[in-house]
Formats: C-alpha cells, sequence, structure tokens
C-alpha cells in the first residue's frame, strides 16, 4: 500500500495504491487521519491505484466521511476500479459517499 | 570418528618436527664427521708411509756408501790386491748392516790371477769367511748384479732374493761399478757390492700400523711383494698376480703407477681376497731402491668409531624425543584440562542445567577468556530462559483465554441442526469458520410468534476480539429487538440507531435480515450493506437478490432503512454468505468470486440445505488450495418445504 498526499487550497487530493486490508488499515488511517487533523476539509480520494479494500479499509473511509459531514467538508472519492465500485455497490456505500469516474470531473 | 586428544595431536606434530630437524643436522653432521675421518686417516697413511720411506732410507743410504766408497778407493788405486779380502773383513766386522761384500774384476784384470777374479766376504755365523770367487762354473760376468750396473754405468740394487747359501734370510743386493785408468784412461773395471740382509726391513714394515688391521707392504721394483702380514705373498707374488686374482684392475692400475716411482696422496680403493671389505692405499716411492711402499686400512674401521658414535647419538635421541613427547603431554594436559570440564559444563547447559559449576580458572590468558564468555553465556541464557518462560506462559494465557472465547461465540449462534424438527415447513442449515479464533461474522434464526421464521447474517468490519464483542453486541440486539418487532425495516433500524450510539471506532456490520411468514411464504427482507443472498428458486436459475441502497448497520443513527419482499413457493431455496465465500484468496491473489458461487449453486439446485454448504465448502477449499484463510467464512440455506 502507498498513500500519496498532495495539499491545496482547494481539493487536497489523497492518492491510495495496492491493497487495503486488515493488516495496514491502521497505517491508512493514520496517513489519512494526519491530513484530516490539519484541518483540511475538502479531500478528493483517489482511488485509481487502489485494487483491493477490505471492511476495516472501509471504516477508514466512512471515518473520514463522517468527519467531513461535521466540519461541513467535503469527502469526493474517484476513479473507483470495478472491483472496488462492486464493493461500494454490494454495500450501500454509493448511497453516502459522492463517487466522480475520474479526478478532473471531481475537481470541478 | 576416532578422537585424537588435543596432546596426542601437538605431540605427533612436535616430533614430526624435531624427527625432520634431527635427521637434517645428524646428515650433515654425518657428511662432515665422514670426510674428516676420511681426511685424517689419508694423512696418515701418508705420513705412515713417508715416516717408513725414510726409515728405510736411514739404512740404505749408509749402505751404498760403502761399496761407493770402495769404488773410489779401487778407482785412486789405493788398495793393492792383497789388501782386499782384510780391508773387506774389517768393513764387514764395522757394518753390521752388511751380510758379504764382494769385488768382481773384469776378466783377465789382473794376468797374474786368470780370468776371474772376485774376493768374497761373508759372515757366517758370527765369524766373517773370505773366498776369491770365479770359476767355470761361477761366471759371474753374466750375473745381474755384474751386467746390469756395468751396461748402464750406474749403481744398481738388486731384486731382493733369498739367500740360500746363507741361512736363507732376505737379502738385497748394491752394485756399484769401479773405473781404473789405463794407459791414462778412465776404463771399467769391475763391480763393488754389498749385500744387505732385509729382516730389519720387515721388522720396520711389521711396526706399521694403521687403525685397527691396516698395514704396509713394500714392492719392489718389478712388482714383486717384499714385505706383507701374509707371509705367502712375500717374494712368491707380484702386485699384478695379485690384481688378476682377485680382480681388481685398479690395484693392477696402483701396482703400475707404484713400480713407476710415483706417489699418491689420494686414496684409491679396491677389495682383495685376502682380506674383507674395501680397502684404501697410499703409497709412496723409495727414492734410492726404486721400490714402493703401500699403506692399505680397510674402509669399514675407517667408520667403525662413526658408526658408534652415531648408536649412541640415536639411543640419545630416542631417548630425549620420548622424555619431550611425555613433557608435552603433560603441559598440554594441563593447559587442556578445562576445556574438558567445559565441554561437561557446556552439555550439562544445553540439557538446561544453567546453574552448572564451571572449572575455576585462575591464569589470565585464553583459558580464562573462555571462562567469562561461558559464564556470560551461562546468565545470558538463563536470563532469556526466564522471558521465554514469562512471555510463553503469557501467551498461552492468551490463547486459552481466546478459545474459551471461541467456544462462547460459537455458543451464541445456532449450532443444532435441523434446529425445528417440529416446523416442516423450513429447513436451515450453516457454517462458521473464523479466520483467528474469534471473528466477526455472524447468523441467527429464531421463530417469532410461532410462524414466523427470522433469519439473518452479519459481518462486522475489521477482524479478531474487537470485531468479535461487536458481533455479540449485534446478536444479542438483535434478539431483544426482535421480542417485541417482527419488521425486518424496524428490527434492522432499531439495532443501527443502538449500534451507532458512542459507536468510537466507526466500526460497522454488513446485515441481512429476513422474516418468512410460514403460513404463506411471503419473505420481507432488509439488506443493510451485505453481499446479495441468492435466491433459488424450484424450476428456474437461481439469482442474486437485487443490490441493497442500504449502508450496513453502525454508520449514521438515523439512516432510514426500508425492506423488501418476495413470495417463496415450496422447495425454493436461499443461499445466504459473507465476503469470507467471494473474496477467498488463492496463493495467486484470485478471489472465489459471485461467478463460482453461482455455479457451483447452479450444479446442485435440488442439493438439500446440508449438502449445498458442504458442496460450497468443497469449492472454496479447492480453490484456496491449502493457502491460509484471510477472513471469517460464513454461509446459511435456508429451504421453504410450504
Amino acid at each position: 500500500m502507498n498513500v500519496n498526499v498532495v495539499i491545496s487550497s482547494d481539493y487536497s487530493i489523497i492518492s491510495v495504491e495496492g491493497r487495503v486490508d486488515t493488516t495496514n488499515a491502521n497505517e491508512f488511517e493514520k496517513a489519512v487521519m494526519e491530513v484530516v487533523a490539519s484541518g483540511i476539509n475538502r479531500i478528493i480520494l483517489d482511488c485509481s491505484g487502489l485494487n483491493y479494500i477490505s471492511s476495516s479499509g472501509l471504516r477508514v473511509f466512512l471515518i473520514v466521511q463522517k468527519k467531513m459531514m461535521a466540519s461541513k467538508g467535503e469527502l469526493r472519492l474517484c476513479s473507483l476500479q470495478p472491483g472496488i465500485q462492486e464493493i461500494f455497490d454490494i454495500s450501500g456505500f454509493t448511497s453516502i459517499f459522492s463517487i466522480y469516474p475520474d479526478k478532473d470531473l471531481a475537481l470541478k | 570418528m576416532k578422537k585424537t586428544t588435543l596432546s596426542r595431536h601437538i605431540i605427533r606434530n612436535v616430533l614430526l618436527f624435531c624427527i625432520a630437524l634431527f635427521l637434517v643436522t645428524f646428515s650433515v653432521y654425518y657428511y662432515f664427521t665422514r670426510n674428516t675421518i676420511r681426511e685424517t686417516t689419508r694423512e696418515n697413511a701418508i705420513f705412515l708411509a713417508n715416516n717408513t720411506v725414510n726409515r728405510i732410507e736411514q739404512v740404505l743410504t749408509p749402505a751404498e756408501k760403502i761399496p761407493e766408497i770402495v769404488a773410489k778407493m779401487l778407482e785412486s788405486a789405493f788398495l793393492s790386491k792383497d789388501s782386499l779380502i782384510p780391508f773387506l773383513k774389517s768393513m764387514l766386522s764395522i757394518n753390521k748392516n752388511v751380510y758379504g761384500s764382494i769385488i768382481a774384476y773384469e776378466p783377465d784384470y789382473f794376468p797374474e790371477q786368470g780370468m776371474y777374479f772376485a774376493p768374497y766376504v761373508c759372515r757366517q755365523g758370527d765369524t766373517i769367511h773370505s773366498v776369491v770367487l770365479g770359476d767355470k762354473n761361477y761366471e759371474y760376468f753374466y750375473m745381474d748384479w755384474y751386467q746390469i750396473p756395468k751396461m748402464t754405468n750406474a749403481p744398481y740394487w738388486s731384486e731382493p732374493y733369498f739367500d740360500e747359501g746363507g741361512g736363507n734370510v732376505l737379502m738385497t743386493t748394491y752394485s756399484v761399478p769401479f773405473y781404473t785408468y789405463k794407459d791414462g784412461k778412465r776404463t771399467f773395471s769391475g763391480i763393488v757390492t754389498v749385500d744387505i740382509s732385509l729382516e730389519w726391513l720387515t721388522e720396520i714394515m711389521s711396526q706399521v700400523k694403521i687403525l685397527n688391521t691396516g698395514y704396509a707392504f713394500l714392492l719392489s721394483r718389478n712388482g714383486v711383494i717384499i714385505t706383507h702380514p701374509n707371509k705367502d705373498y712375500v717374494m712368491n707374488q707380484t702386485i699384478f698376480t695379485i690384481a688378476k686374482e682377485n680382480n681388481q684392475p685398479a690395484m693392477r692400475e696402483t701396482g703400475r703407477n707404484m713400480i713407476q716411482g710415483k706417489s699418491n696422496f689420494e686414496s684409491a680403493g679396491f677389495r682383495s681376497k685376502w682380506k674383507a671389505g674395501k680397502l684404501w692405499i697410499n703409497y709412496a716411492a723409495l727414492p734410492s731402491s726404486h721400490w714402493s711402499i703401500g699403506v692399505i686400512y680397510p674402509d669399514d674401521e675407517m667408520f667403525a668409531s662413526l658408526h658408534k658414535i652415531n648408536i649412541i647419538l640415536l639411543i640419545l635421541i630416542l631417548v630425549g624425543l620420548s622424555m619431550l613427547s611425555f613433557v608435552i603431554y603433560k603441559i598440554v594436559n594441563k593447559l587442556t584440562s578445562p576445556l574438558k570440564h567445559f565441554a561437561a559444563s557446556a552439555r550439562l547447559i544445553a540439557a538446561g542445567n544453567f546453574n552448572v559449576h564451571l572449572p575455576e580458572i585462575k591464569t589470565e590468558d585464553e583459558m580464562k577468556e573462555l571462562h567469562n564468555s561461558f559464564s556470560f553465556m551461562q546468565k545470558e541464557l538463563g536470563d532469556y530462559i526466564v522471558t521465554l518462560k514469562d512471555t510463553t506462559t503469557a501467551k498461552e494465557k492468551i490463547e486459552s483465554e481466546l478459545r474459551i472465547a471461541k467456544e462462547i461465540q460459537m455458543s451464541m449462534i445456532p449450532h443444532i441442526f435441523p434446529p425445528f424438527p417440529d416446523l416442516p415447513q423450513i429447513d436451515v442449515f450453516a457454517v462458521l469458520k473464523s479466520a483467528k479464533e474469534v471473528g466477526g461474522d455472524l447468523y441467527d434464526f429464531f421463530v417469532i410468534d410461532g410462524n414466523k421464521f427470522c433469519f439473518a447474517i452479519g459481518d462486522v468490519s475489521g477482524k479478531g476480539v474487537p470485531a468479535s464483542l461487536f458481533m455479540a453486541v449485534t446478536r444479542t440486539l438483535v434478539r431483544s429487538i426482535s421480542d417485541k418487532e417482527s419488521s425486518p425495516s424496524v428490527i434492522v433500524g432499531t439495532l443501527n440507531k443502538s449500534i451507532s450510539l458512542n459507536n468510537e471506532s466507526s466500526m460497522f456490520v454488513t446485515f441481512f435480515l429476513g422474516v418468512l411468514d410460514l403460513s404463506n411464504g411471503e419473505l420481507k427482507y432488509t439488506n443493510a450493506g451485505h453481499n446479495p443472498p441468492v435466491i433459488i428458486k424450484k424450476n428456474k436459475e437461481a439469482v442474486m437478490f437485487d443490490k441493497t441502497k442500504f449502508i450496513p448497520v453502525g454508520l449514521f443513527e438515523d439512516f432510514d432503512y426500508g425492506q423488501s419482499s418476495i413470495q417463496l413457493e415450496p422447495g425454493d431455496k436461499i443461499f445466504l454468505y459473507t465476503d469470507g465465500v467471494s473474496e477467498a484468496e488463492n496463493s495467486e491473489s484470485e478471489l472465489f468470486g459471485d461467478g463460482t458461487i453461482m455455479d457451483i449453486i447452479g450444479r446442485n439446485v435440488t442439493a438439500p440445505p446440508r449438502e449445498l454448504i458442504h458442496k460450497m465448502e468443497e469449492g472454496i477449499s479447492a480453490h484456496v488450495n491449502g493457502f491460509a484463510q484471510s477472513d471469517d467464512i460464513t454461509m446459511m440455506t435456508i429451504v421453504y418445504n410450504g
């Protein structure tokens, strides 16, 4: 798993690559929460490189979403691979996340 | 394997070195000593030869003077014819070495004497006899002693001979020619001789001793043996006949050199039948008589003393090496004896006795270092084992607690099949296999109000103890809510509300809950973010439920859950599962997948619940092929019999 953060005055972009599962969900949570804790409340989670996510990983997404909702910020997901999209569909998460086909659309 | 001790090893190496050193030293010593002995013996032999030559010359040279003086006297006509015999007699009486003497004149020198005139005196016992020799039977002019000096105009030593008339003693004769003036002209007039006994010669020669049995011999100018310890040779053999007899060309060569009057200072070697072993010879010539003295010494005697010293040396060295071995053995044993104790201690430590006593080392050397290392290892091992024991105990305690937790968790879900023997309308079978001791999956089913069959399946986010606690909370809440409610959406909504409150950890449960009315087959259900179950309708292709719009339970307390409803016909089945089934991975990270689930169901549409689940387990097992299970696996099948 690789997490890359680009801070911006507009939407800060967090790119996550590889697998997010039980073994590294905590690491992922820590990396993401650092950004959130710094007061940034407009975030795009770029999932173009994400090819597996377990329920532990989904929990991190949910935590960020809750934080954004609490701080009246916004979390946008973009570029979900079909397998990830499937998981979001099955779990009903599609209804609580803003999901965009690609980064450009998410930035608009 | 043969055990080699350190001392044996060291002794072997030191001994090999010492022996090599000794061999080199000994070879050098032997070589030089041998050469020195050879040189000394050779010098001794040359000295003896020369000394003997001098001693013989001391006798022969004065003997030569006598006839030479007589010759001068005759030449100067100092002696009259009649005074010759008295003169010779008095000469003999004062020269003990002279055995006889003759003055032999040329034929017809004194006309009044006739053809022959040779006055002769000789010893016979203690008296001196005289006679005038020469007649038809003894024509002395033709004798060697007369002829040779006459021809050569030079004095002549005859070959030695046995004087048969004079007591059979070895004699030699010295002949000197004399001249007188006839008509003013110096003319050869005769020969003066002296006969010398050679008994003293034998005496002188026999005094020559070299080594134990070394000896000297004397050769005449023709190579005849004059003196020799072997009496048989004397006057009977020449050096050449002996050389031929013994087949020794070297001896013949030596003989030639000797009779040519040469001296040799380099030893020549040969063998002889007369004397065993190799013999060496040095020789020197007698200048007057052209005889030659040979000094012979045996090769083996020359080095006898050296061989004796060698044997003593060898014995000394053997004794020395034995003592050296013994001393090395003692030293090495003393030095290494702690090692044996260390080895024993190491075995005891390996067997777990960390308090074993180490050998005491009083020296401040490598052995002390070893002792300290050992002691350190002993302490560290002891500490490590104590820590390990503590850790193991703690781990075992946790494992034991986890086992108990698993039992408790398993006891919370129904696990007796068939569960409702008195309800023929339904049959259920379910399995739950946690990836760890405890897991976050759950299933449950129970009957509400006697004719409503409620069933649920769920998957808590994450794994292990936190998930299992969350699962227990969920299961307990479902049961308690269902006591009062029978609508799936209400049950799930209430559950969500309860869980979402104070959910600091943001954990959630995907949850499917259905309520089947056993009287008419109507199934009402709510799917909160769970994998869609499969409905297997009789005589139709199995299909998955529609994907849900509802999010998992535990996220937002005021989320509004709805419900759906379908009509089941007798024989219809529902297969529910968690993502541990669809996402079961093999070593290539390939997922089991919904497609495979549908395939297996398609091949087993008529199978009863238990068999269908077994087929699914076989499929999963074949797919993962021994790869470790990473997520909890839960499956439940319900058949509605109407």
